[in-house]
């Protein structure tokens, strides 16, 4: 710490031995631990998986087993043993399609976003957020292919020359769909492996036996040489200004996918923004869902600290503020408007048949946003759970509501219908969400959680600097 | 003035000599439902069953649109046989990613089945719904299946379907024109729904010829278009019922 | 040219290595035979050593081009290729194409930046290279090439200035 005297007009300070704060002292960045021990520390729960690990893996296999049966028995009998029917076409498998996409914009956000707003407190998060964009989007990409009549012709879409001399149609949301998931999908898969590869190196340096082979194999080479850091770097500013923009744009054109219809209540021009942000809300409620339970599971408690959940909850109360805005513009206008089936539409969303997951919608998307706004519950790992939990059913039944309940009315009464999910669908909703957890539960164990280099990066920049008579963390700018 | 209400033909980037249309009379439609039965005998349409009927997958390409007006005893029943357009400015073919749905240059919406890889988008952007999805395999009970029409495809699973203007009765007119070397007459080319409808409340023909009945029909103070003001732009010209207010 | 020789050494701290690389070059070491390898990323700066200059931007900015001209090509070409009129609007349109050109260029753009940056670095390479494992450890691993006769000066200049582990370095697979 630098000791420069104070400018304090000639008044003598009392010789105190100054002490940071707690709060300070609980910094992660400040912490006094060895390299070699944040390393063994991060590595340790790879190679500590109990038993009740395996019981987990082992349910959530059967779910996807369980899952791809159901799917595999839809292909075979057709779509018509999932629920949708005339007039709703699209049913729980887009609405799901549309959350996962959701889901994965907050691993974005963290780790694109905060680097170049050089906000430390990401450093212990962006690995776990990158991964559960990437695997969000696997999860999100099948459903076009589950939707699909005639799943078998889906390469009809990919533009490559064909003896038929057809090319798919740009014009179609669809096609900026398949485009746009795959670019995000290749580009937080690539994110996340370029921030992996130090890592890699230093688990490569300190395993044996088939973890070294992997490992090394992943690590490329990798020995932290002064031009490699740079290139790494420089690549990695490149992404996070890369990958902003494609993340605003997909799920954009998710939505367009609704909004570029003449269907009543879809053809909303704050579509687009109004997804955007409420992926924001429900992939960071999603992140801390995740971070408070691998805290607890992995015994990340060193790393994971109440300074990140407390930044974390406050980006989620921030991003719920703003999905309340942007469902208010889109619904003041629509309700004043008093087209009959817009009209009729809302009726039966606030008070009709759809009315009881609406109310759930609003007080599971509005509730936290309140209870956020306090330090206690942000940081209280329990609150933060059970509130990410519920945002997250909240912006479900939200998707739910958008992609199935505004086709049930349409211009001509005579059809209109309603929509229940059969067991097919759910069968297959739930092996996504099996599949994500597990995709999560083993990536988690193969490789370190936590970005060690990041961590030791941070901790060469911050420093106790005195003010007064406080000790103050210091973040140097050595980028 | 006259109200010229007929589908634009400026809107056809390679508009032929042709423009179908057809004009419904509903002062004439009594709701027998024979145009439904003949259009399904023609086209190869499956009859889904009780079941699926009942959980919304019924496959007409045209229907009987049933509504009740009035209270008992003064009760009164409209009926509006709704069928496929033919948009102009049809919101189902631009979305659907494979080309499967465009616009012929006579104004038909054409569905290619094979094209066809069941998204169903075109489906949740048609107003009216008249599309409909081949959600299993399609059956023919005996003794249907031996009455299917070798002129029109049989579609399999996972396939949108819908009206087509009977576009086989269409080609093979057109076919019989050239090869005798006489003009197609107005009238000549009947599809199915039209030429089993006891009261001859559909018509049919070429809107872009000023004296088929057609055209001269749409001329009528009756003429309106379904769902105008949305800007399809559809080719079925409704003509308002007597003393209704559909 | 009398023979080269290596020796590698491991530091606790950046001060020390900086100031044992600048007696190094008063030595006569050049810097392009001085390769620090740390666990944590350094400004060259901070060594005082050149910094390299990339070809990595120029790269990128070819495949985002590529990805524009890849993008433009399918939205605007492809559609006349096969002609079908879709009711209601042109062949192409203005923002159906700007999409598929952004998402393209996008793309091409993040591809080329991945494989740019793994060119330029030369990876992957799994021959043996000249390593020291503590270096994941916290450690700042200063590798130096020199010839024959300058090796006791660099020995003492590395020892002084508090390095570790002093020796001639195997090649090790990594």
């Amino acid at each position: 710490m630098s000791d420069q005297p104070e400018p304090s007009g000639g008044k003598p300070t009392p010789p105190e031995s100054l002490e940071p704060s707690e709060q300070v002292r609980g910094r992660l960045l400040l912490d006094q631990r060895t390299d070699r021990e944040i390393d063994e520390a991060v590595l340790r729960p790879m190679f500590e998986t109990g038993p009740r690990f395996w019981i987990l893996v082992g349910i959530l296999g059967a779910i996807v087993a369980w899952g791809i049966y159901a799917w595999i028995y839809q292909i075979y009998w057709g779509m018509g043993v999932a629920g949708i029917n005339r007039p709703v076409y699209w049913g729980l498998y887009i609405a799901t399609f549309v959350f996962w996409v959701g889901i994965s914009h907050a691993g974005t956000m963290i780790s694109a976003v905060l680097r170049l707003l050089k906000a430390d407190w990401r450093r212990p998060i962006t690995r776990g957020a990158e991964a559960m964009t990437s695997f969000a989007l696997m999860m999100a990409g099948l459903y076009p292919l589950i939707h699909l009549g005639r799943v078998w012709k889906f390469y009809w879409m990919i533009p490559y020359p064909n003896n038929r001399f057809m090319w798919p149609n740009f014009q179609s949301p669809l096609m900026w769909d398949m485009v746009a998931i795959f670019t995000y999908l290749i580009g937080s898969t690539l994110y996340l492996y370029l921030a992996l590869i130090p890592d890699m190196a230093m688990a490569r340096d300190h395993t044996d036996g088939w973890r070294y082979k992997l490992y090394r194999g992943m690590a490329l080479g990798w020995r932290g040489t002064q031009g490699e850091w740079h290139k790494l770097h420089r690549a990695l500013s490149i992404f996070s200004v890369v990958i902003i923009p494609v993340f605003l744009s997909v799920h954009s054109i998710v939505s367009w996918d609704f909004a570029v219809t003449i269907q009543p209540r879809w053809h909303s021009t704050i579509f687009a923004p109004y997804f955007v942000i409420g992926a924001v809300y429900s992939g960071l409620a999603a992140l801390a869902a995740i971070l408070v339970i691998v805290r607890r599971t992995m015994r990340l408690q060193e790393f994971l600290r109440s300074e990140h959940f407390d930044a974390l909850g406050k980006l989620v109360m921030v991003a719920g503020m703003g999905w309340i805005y942007f469902w208010f513009s889109g619904f003041i206008v629509e309700w004043y408007g008093n087209d009959p089936v817009i009209r009729e539409l809302i009726h039966e969303e606030i008070s009709g048949g759809l009315a009881p997951f609406f109310w759930l919608q609003m007080t599971a998307n509005v509730l936290p946003v309140l209870f956020l706004a306090f330090r206690r519950i942000r940081t209280n790992p329990a609150f933060l759970l059970a509130l990410a939990l519920l945002i997250n059913v909240g912006m479900y039944t939200e998707r739910a509501l958008i992609v199935f309940g505004n086709l049930e009315r349409n211009y001509l009464p005579f059809n209109w219908g309603t929509y229940r999910p059969t067991w097919v669908e759910v069968s297959v909703i739930a092996m996504t969400f099996a599949g994500f957890i597990l995709l999560y539960t083993l990536f988690s164990r193969i490789v370190p959680y936590v970005p060690v280099w990041e961590i030791k990066e941070g901790r060469l920049r911050y420093s106790l600097r005195r003010i007064g008579r406080l000790l103050v963390p210091t973040a140097a700018e050595i980028e | 003035m006259e109200k010229a209400v007929k589908p634009s033909a400026k809107t056809q980037k390679n508009a032929s000599e042709r423009r179908w249309g057809m004009v419904i009379d509903l002062d004439r439609c009594t709701g027998c439902q024979a145009c439904v039965v003949a259009c399904h005998a023609e086209n190869n349409v499956p009859v889904v069953g009780e079941r699926e009927a009942a959980s919304g997958r019924t496959m007409h390409w045209i229907r009987i649109e049933r509504y009740w007006e009035g209270e008992y005893p003064n009760v009164k029943a409209r009926f509006m046989p709704v069928l496929c357009q033919q948009c102009t400015q049809a919101p189902c073919e631009p979305v659907c990613p494979v080309f499967a749905t465009y616009h012929t240059a006579e104004g038909l919406n054409a569905q290619i089945y094979n094209r066809c890889i069941g998204t169903r988008f075109c489906g949740s952007a048609c107003p009216y719904k008249v599309r409909v999805f081949n959600w299993f395999r399609p059956e023919f009970p005996e003794p249907l299946g031996e009455q299917l029409n070798p002129d029109v495809s049989e579609r399999s699973r996972g396939i949108i379907e819908k009206c087509s203007f009977c576009i086989q009765r269409l080609r093979r007119a057109e076919l019989d024109a050239s090869a005798s070397g006489n003009p197609l007459a107005d009238g000549a080319v009947q599809p199915a729904c039209l030429q089993s409808c006891p009261s001859s409340a559909l018509i049919f023909g070429d809107m872009n010829d000023p004296e088929s009945h057609v055209s001269r029909l749409a001329l009528s103070h009756r003429a309106f278009r379904l769902l105008d003001f949305l800007g399809t732009d559809p080719a079925v010209i409704y003509l308002k019922g007597g003393e209704t207010n559909v | 040219m009398s023979e080269a020789g290596r020796l590698l050494a491991v530091f606790r701290e950046s001060t020390a290595t900086a100031d044992a690389i600048d007696a190094l070059h008063e030595t006569g070491v050049q810097d392009d035979q001085i390769v620090v390898m740390t666990g944590v990323p350094y400004p060259e700066r901070a060594f005082g050593r050149h910094v390299e200059w990339l070809r990595l931007p120029h790269i990128v900015l070819a495949g985002a081009a590529g990805g524009l001209i890849f993008g433009l090509f399918l939205a605007v070409i492809t559609p006349h290729l096969y002609r079908l009129d879709i009711g209601g609007h042109p062949t192409v349109s203005f923002a159906p194409a700007a999409i598929i050109t952004f998402v393209f260029t996008m793309m091409a753009t993040i591809i080329s930046t991945f494989l740019g940056v793994l060119w330029e670095m030369n990876f992957p390479e799994f021959g043996t290279k000249f390593y020291h494992r503590l270096v994941t450890d916290g450690y700042l691993a200063v590798l130096v090439e020199f010839e024959a006769p300058l090796e006791n000066r660099v020995r003492l200049i590395l020892e002084t200035h508090g390095g570790e582990h002093i020796e001639r370095p195997e090649r090790q697979t990594l």
